[in-house]
């Protein structure tokens, strides 16, 4: 044995010491490059490839961020004439669907257990097969809207098999389109070119929030109340609705009408519209006056209990107009007299002249449409009675979206499904082919006339996972069908064989103008009876079930940003509730989160109550959307694990019974409600409403927005604006001689507060989905946010341990949305503070975050005026990005670790990306060059990036508005580089206040 | 003292002197380290269990993250701030005993000076732990340093936080120093009567001390100076403290009154500190001879003087956010009142400015039952000031629709019972290891007292 001597001893130690400094340090990772490089992928440049949102039916454009071969962000396709660009809090979030931890990673077949196993593809589809032979004639396949091509193999496989197809959606809006039909002559859903008209009076569309195209609405409609094109301030917006929703928050005017009068008070409009201006030419006069038969105003005044002179006024607003449109009651108030309402709506735009301009009536369309109410009841009849021998089913789950569809299930003989992701129907299937996620697949949309689009894969299929339309295919071919030859691709590149293929695929479809379709106005109107809505059930208050902003018809529930985001009037996240007045609230003895029980005659369900001022005293509602007890974020209640129900399903208390036209009918029950004594307390993200006169989001009216105003305002209807906020510019914050100065404008005129933004910046920057407990902690990580405030508000109340919004009341609208992320001061308070630098003033003005020389001591946070920095409790990136999600992170953007601090970077990776390629040029970044996430998503186009450098700029020249621009918390001598433009009230009515 | 020796027969003088009897003083004092007390041991105990289960819940907290925790936005700073401030302000009492009163010749204070002093070092020790546990990551808590690096990363000099780390390090630098040279003559007085390990110890920490002119006068030489030097960190260190608060731009923070309100809050503390523990000190080890009424007495006066300040000092506050104009101010104020930490507040006044004012009565200054409660009080009203600053400032800030609430959670108040075994545990063995009363300052004062018409 050798001596150990003094250099080998020295060795040692130096080896120990280094072994245990190395076991003390954050772990070695590898980067690996390409072995063989592709030739489309230079690693960290990412390419985007157009294709198709399919998250709704409204079909939007995308445009497929991917880095290294993986989507990692939707953005808009510009030349989509549909989101120009733009996309919605859903869209954004659809993304996730390719990484989702709910995926089934290959086929499943039902097991002994009583629980779905994987299975090798062959076996499962010989064994569908063998059904489908033996199935008889009970064979039907049940699914969402598809693309025209996936539709044509859906129809040639229902051929081959005997089957019968139905399409079904939701919120299909079909008494809408049944509506037209009467009113109208064409069977289809009318196109709403909402910028077109100057008085908009909503009966209950939320067609801002969860309508028929809601990112193109609000984008016509933030054009067309633009302030800096239209002194007048633009477009009108009058709400009829016993809520306050979204939409109604951004409009000029609110009637408080009943639940349900809906209905009556468009029968009132029409007959008071026809009384004045007449029925237009080659119209049944007759049929109108037996329609409008006894309705008048003060009828219609008393049933929706609003002042006659309000609904008098209106008739006033509508005839005045040069161009007005009445926009029919959406899904939430579709009473028992849904269609007969849509009609009659429909009836009246034809005589305001709205037909043809704001309502555009495209040809019926070849492809089969939604299934009405009394179709599905058909199905659900069949499946009842063992008609239903096989099942298949698609694009959707109704189990959870259709009352009465779980119970018929169990007496179908085999059911099977082709759900990518596990939902509550396809949890009950005996087979699960899955799809691809989009990310992964071939398919085609034709959302309406002139406009085709594509959607095509950016990532290899990540799992076991084939093509719906393959699938069929196969299954079709199986039968002996007459399939067509070749795969699924091979099928749409037949289908497309009339366009340069490869030019349709890089711009995302082939776009032109649409036809319209010629109108017979009334055409049907002998068919409509009119009737007052009906509700059954005890209670004295009228159950509201609305679609959430987000989850659409639940199938968004998976999604965690969907759940995380706030619900944008409410900002409620991850649950559902009860919204009630404060004299219901009062009644029933519950306060915020109490649990009450809802019963009606369909059944009962147990929800947290909300009470807030912007509801009637005689109704209440539920967001339709939550109840899911299958799915990783879609369940999960109080993060306590899958399978435990999430919020309820307000479905299970409504009707399935259709109108009398067949339509689906969504507010017809009453609702007794008891308070249970449970205390279930939600995650309000933002607690009081009250800016306290604080200046947070201000108003000016519309004499001051165009600079005729006192100064001072006049006390009424906002009026509150510091004036001009330069006494510093913020050009100057920056270091000599720098030629640029980050910052945004941002219009609160024009934010409607959809939120698209926040999902945005969550996928752009890798913000963590922190769950319902953490979220009730405020503990959320959004580096954006919408805050909402009621009015100037006052210095009452704040005394409560959480002030819950209270500042809303029925009939005003005066809501604020003010978008709030850091604002990049020149003077940062969160800067003097940090004593390791880690934050800190870059040279070009913007706050910098150095998250690895952050200690975390939270200083910052505590100091920043605008509370928008987030900490990181848990060790949010490595935890909460559970199984392939962590695929989704953007690589631009750094992961932050346990206990840093973070916040809005003015996504710097964008400005660095478009900084090279200007260096190589010897340029300078051009103006527009580069878009903030937040930004490039905004529907209404409120958000402004640039430099404030450039005097020329879009960003100057949209902020440097005298009247409307001002700096939040202006007094404090903060300097933000971002800059408001105030809100504008538009208080020219003289209703309700 | 002994009596004097008899007169001595002419053949005594062939026996060896009698080996003197020890002074009074050096036994009774010596006697607290000596021996075994029971309600010592079962103390030590218990503070060793508390700040056992204090280390794992900080471990647990430092690996989980501070999830664990009852943190959530916008109060970013919690229990843990609040209860390091206390902490802070404990430890001012014993440098305006040793320091100041020193310097203003306040005979009085030798007798608990040591104790005060005692004290001042614990409560550093325990304070400095607070701001390390509360970093987000804590592993990376040299990063508040500036020492030279390759990178070229410097820290900012314009954070208060930094301020902190010097001027707590100052402190704490100064207060051992302080308390550790005033030790030596008893250390060497210890030594002189130990045997075998404590020996050797004392013998190592006495310094070769003998008790000479020269050492004496070397070392009241340093007193002195360490004294002018201490003195102004007085009232330099709860200023910094404070200024974390003042120079920051929330509404209740940012005051100019902060530095005086918090250094005469500190002292206030401090002092109902030193009377907290120096009463059952005095009882269980017997040190009526040494820590006499008149001590109480006086310390009381102080204690009075400064809640006066404090009271002041509050109404200050209340007044300034009103006079400023300014909503935010305003509101945050009235929500410290009548907001959802209302009881904080109220507990603060009542116990920090109302019960103190009974101490204008003599009888209760000396009534030691009456000052211990009255004093254990005046700490919790000390804890609920800072947990008032912090907690209801941040809670209620300019963005109303980020309003929000701190929720203690267990791992905090874990941490906070752990801080004061922690604190508990130094003196506990400081007890034991030396003496608790300044033995030489002591006889000083006798001798003092003797010569000028003192007890003869």
């Amino acid at each position: 044995m050798s001596e150990l001597d003094r250099r080998d001893f020295l060795k040692l130690v130096g080896v120990g010491a280094g072994a245990t400094a190395a076991a003390c340090a954050d772990p070695a990772e590898k980067l690996v490059p390409y072995v063989v490089q592709p030739e489309s992928i230079t690693p960290g440049i990412a390419v985007e490839y157009a294709s198709t949102c399919m998250e709704c039916p409204v079909g939007c454009g995308l445009h497929v961020k991917t880095r290294e071969g993986r989507p990692i962000k939707l953005e808009g396709n510009p030349e989509h004439p549909i989101n120009r660009g733009r996309l919605c809090t859903r869209g954004q979030a659809s993304i996730g669907r390719a990484y989702h931890p709910d995926r089934y990673p290959s086929p499943m077949q039902q097991g002994a257990g009583g629980s779905l196993e994987s299975v090798d593809r062959e076996t499962a589809h010989a064994a569908v097969l063998s059904k489908l032979k033996s199935g008889g004639g009970g064979v039907w396949i049940l699914g969402g809207p598809v693309g025209p091509t996936l539709g044509s193999v859906i129809d040639g496989f229902a051929e081959a098999s005997g089957a019968r197809r139905v399409v079904y959606e939701a919120f299909s809006h079909d008494a809408l389109r049944e509506g037209t039909r009467l009113a109208l002559g064409v069977n289809t859903l009318p196109i709403l070119d909402v910028g077109q008209a100057d008085v908009i009076v909503d009966l209950g569309s939320d067609f801002l929030d969860t309508g028929l195209s809601p990112t193109e609405n609000a984008r016509q409609f933030a054009e067309a109340r633009d302030i800096k094109s239209h002194s007048g301030g633009g477009t009108r917006l009058i709400s009829v609705v016993p809520r306050l929703d979204l939409t109604t928050t951004n409009g000029d005017q609110w009637i408080p009408a009943r639940a349900g009068s809906q209905g009556e008070i468009a029968l009132a409009l029409l007959g008071a519209v026809v009384a004045k201006r007449g029925v237009p030419e080659g119209v049944d006069a007759a049929a109108v006056s037996a329609l409008t038969g006894q309705s008048s105003l003060a009828q219609a005044a008393k049933s929706a209990d609003v002042p006659q002179s309000d609904l008098e006024a209106l008739v006033e607003k509508l005839l005045e107009a040069k161009h007005a449109l009445v926009l029919p009651p959406g899904v939430a108030y579709s009473a028992s007299n849904a269609t007969a309402t849509a009609a009659t709506v429909m009836m009246l735009n034809a005589v305001l002249g709205a037909v043809g301009t704001s309502v555009i009536i495209p040809p019926e369309s070849s492809a089969p449409a939604p299934a009405s109410m009394a179709q599905l009841q058909e199905l659900l009849a069949a499946m009842r009675g063992g008609q239903v021998s096989v099942l298949l089913i698609h694009d959707s789950d109704p189990v959870h979206s259709l009352p009465g569809f779980a119970q018929a299930l169990e007496h179908v003989g085999t059911v099977v499904s082709f759900a990518s992701m596990q939902n509550g129907t396809s949890e009950r299937a005996d087979f699960v082919l899955p799809d691809h996620s989009n990310m992964e697949s071939w398919g085609d949309a034709a959302p309406r006339p002139g406009i085709r689009t594509l959607v095509q894969p950016t990532l290899r299929p990540l799992l076991d996972t084939q093509a719906t339309g393959d699938t069929l295919l196969d299954l079709g071919r199986g039968l002996g069908g007459n399939m067509p030859e070749g795969s699924f691709v091979q099928v749409l590149q037949a289908a497309w064989s009339d366009t340069d293929w490869d030019a349709a695929l890089g711009r995302g479809g082939v776009f032109s103008d649409g036809a319209e379709s010629p109108v017979t106005v009334g055409s049907g109107l002998s068919e409509i009876q009119f009737q007052p809505a009906q509700f059954s059930g005890t209670g004295d208050h009228v159950l509201v079930a609305f679609p959430h902003s987000f989850l659409g018809d639940g199938q968004g529930a998976a999604l965690p940003w969907l759940q995380e985001i706030p619900d944008p009037v409410t900002k409620i996240a991850w649950n559902s509730w009860l919204e009630m007045s404060f004299a219901t609230a009062d009644a029933l003895g519950v306060g915020f989160g109490d649990v009450v029980k809802v019963e009606t005659p369909e059944g009962s369900l147990n929800v947290s109550a909300f009470p807030r001022g912007g509801i009637r005293d005689d109704a209440v509602a539920i967001p339709v959307g939550q109840g899911h007890n299958v799915g990783y974020y879609a369940s999960m209640a109080n993060d306590g694990g899958p399978g435990e129900t999430r919020g309820v399903n307000v479905m299970d208390v409504l009707p399935s019974s259709p109108d009398a036209s067949g339509s689906r009918v969504w507010l017809a029950n009453n609702a007794l409600m008891e308070r249970t004594g449970e205390f279930r307390r939600l995650a309000l993200s933002q607690w009081t409403d009250n800016q306290r006169g604080r200046g947070l989001a201000q108003a000016v009216t519309l004499a001051e927005a165009s600079g005729h105003g006192d100064d001072h305002g006049d006390g009424h209807g906002g009026g509150h604006h510091e004036g001009p906020p330069h006494t510093f510019d913020p050009a100057y914050d920056t270091e000599p001689g720098q030629p640029y100065r980050w910052g945004m404008s941002i219009d609160i005129d024009r934010c409607d507060g959809c939120s698209a933004c926040v999902a945005a910046c969550y996928i752009e920057n890798n913000v963590p989905i922190v769950g319902e407990t953490q979220s009730i902690q405020h503990r959320d990580m959004s580096w954006l946010r919408i805050e909402r405030y009621v009015g100037e508000g006052d210095n009452q109340g704040g005394l409560e341990r959480r002030p819950i919004p209270d500042r809303e009341k029925l009939g005003e609208v005066d809501v604020r949305h003010l978008p709030m992320a850091c604002q990049h001061c020149g003077a940062a308070p969160c800067e003097g503070v940090c004593p390791t630098l880690a934050t800190y003033h870059n040279i070009e003005g913007m706050n910098g975050m150095v998250y690895n020389r952050c200690a975390g001591t939270r200083y910052c946070a505590n100091n920043c005026s605008y509370k928008v920095r987030r900490f990181n409790y848990w060790d949010y990136g490595n935890r909460n990005f559970p199984g392939m999600l962590g695929l989704l992170l953007n690589p631009d953007v750094t992961v932050r670790q346990q206990g840093v601090m973070e916040k809005c970077s003015l996504c710097v990776q964008r400005i660095e990306t478009a900084r090279q390629p200007a260096k190589n040029e010897g340029r300078s970044i051009r103006d527009g060059e580069i878009q903030s996430a937040c930004q490039q998503s905004c529907p209404t186009d409120a958000i402004t990036f640039g430099n404030w450098r450039d005097n020329d700029g879009k960003l100057r020249q949209t902020a440097d508005d005298p009247n409307r621009s001002y700096s939040v918390l202006q007094y404090l001598n903060t300097r933000p580089a971002i800059t408001y433009l105030a809100q504008v009230e538009r208080d020219d009515h003289e209703g309700s206040h | 003292m002994a009596p004097p020796p008899p007169a001595t027969a002419v053949g005594d003088a062939m026996t060896p002197l009698p080996v003197p009897r020890d002074s009074r003083a050096n036994i009774d004092i010596m006697a607290v380290t000596k021996g075994f007390h029971w309600p010592w041991f079962i103390a030590l105990v218990l503070v060793l269990i508390g700040v056992a289960q204090a280390g794992l819940t900080l471990a647990y907290q430092t690996y989980w993250g501070f999830g664990v925790a009852g943190y959530q936005a916008p109060v970013f700073w919690g229990l843990y701030i609040v209860t390091f401030v206390f902490w802070i302000g404990i430890g001012h009492a014993g440098t305006l005993i040793s320091a100041i009163l020193f310097l203003f010749r306040a005979k009085w204070r030798n007798a608990v000076n040591r104790g005060a002093e005692a004290l001042t070092v614990f409560a550093v020790l325990t304070a400095v732990l607070f701001p390390v546990l509360h970093l987000g990551r804590l592993w990376k808590l040299y990063y508040l340093l500036p020492y030279p690096n390759q990178r070229g990363l410097w820290v900012n000099f314009k954070s208060p936080l930094l301020w902190d780390v010097f001027a707590i390090n100052t402190y704490m630098l100064i207060s051992i120093v302080f308390f550790y040279i005033g030790l030596i003559p008893d250390i060497a007085m210890a030594r002189d009567r130990a045997t075998g390990v404590k020996k050797v110890v004392y013998t190592v920490l006495a310094l070769g001390w003998q008790g000479t002119g020269v050492q004496w006068k070397a070392h009241s030489r340093a007193v002195l100076h360490l004294s002018g030097l201490a003195t102004p960190l007085v009232l330099s260190v709860h200023s910094v403290v404070s200024w974390d608060f003042a120079m920051s731009v929330v509404p209740g923070w940012h005051a100019t009154i902060f530095a005086p309100y918090f250094v005469a809050g500190a002292v206030f503390g401090g002092f109902a500190m030193v009377i907290v523990v120096l009463i059952p000190v005095r009882r269980i080890f017997k040190l009526e001879r040494y820590l006499t009424d008149y001590h109480f007495e006086n310390m009381s006066r102080f204690i009075l003087l400064t809640s006066t300040i404090c009271g002041y000092a509050y109404a200050m506050e209340y007044f300034i956010a009103w006079y400023s104009g300014v909503e935010a101010e305003q509101t945050s104020f009235w929500l410290r009142l009548f907001g959802p930490y209302w009881f904080s507040t109220w507990c603060m006044i009542t116990f920090n400015v109302f019960f103190p004012q009974l101490l204008w009565i003599k009888r209760l200054r000396t009534n030691l039952p009456f000052l211990f409660v009255l004093c254990f009080f005046i700490n919790l009203g000390m804890w609920f000031e800072r947990y008032v600053i912090i907690i209801t400032s941040l809670s209620r800030e300019f963005i109303t629709g980020a309003w929000g609430l701190y929720i203690v959670s267990p791992v905090e108040l874990s941490i906070l019972v752990g801080s004061f075994c922690w604190f508990s545990m130094w003196f506990l063995l400081f007890l034991k290891a030396f003496p608790v009363i300044a033995i030489s300052e002591v006889k000083e004062l006798i001798i003092h007292e003797k010569e000028h018409g003192g007890a003869h």
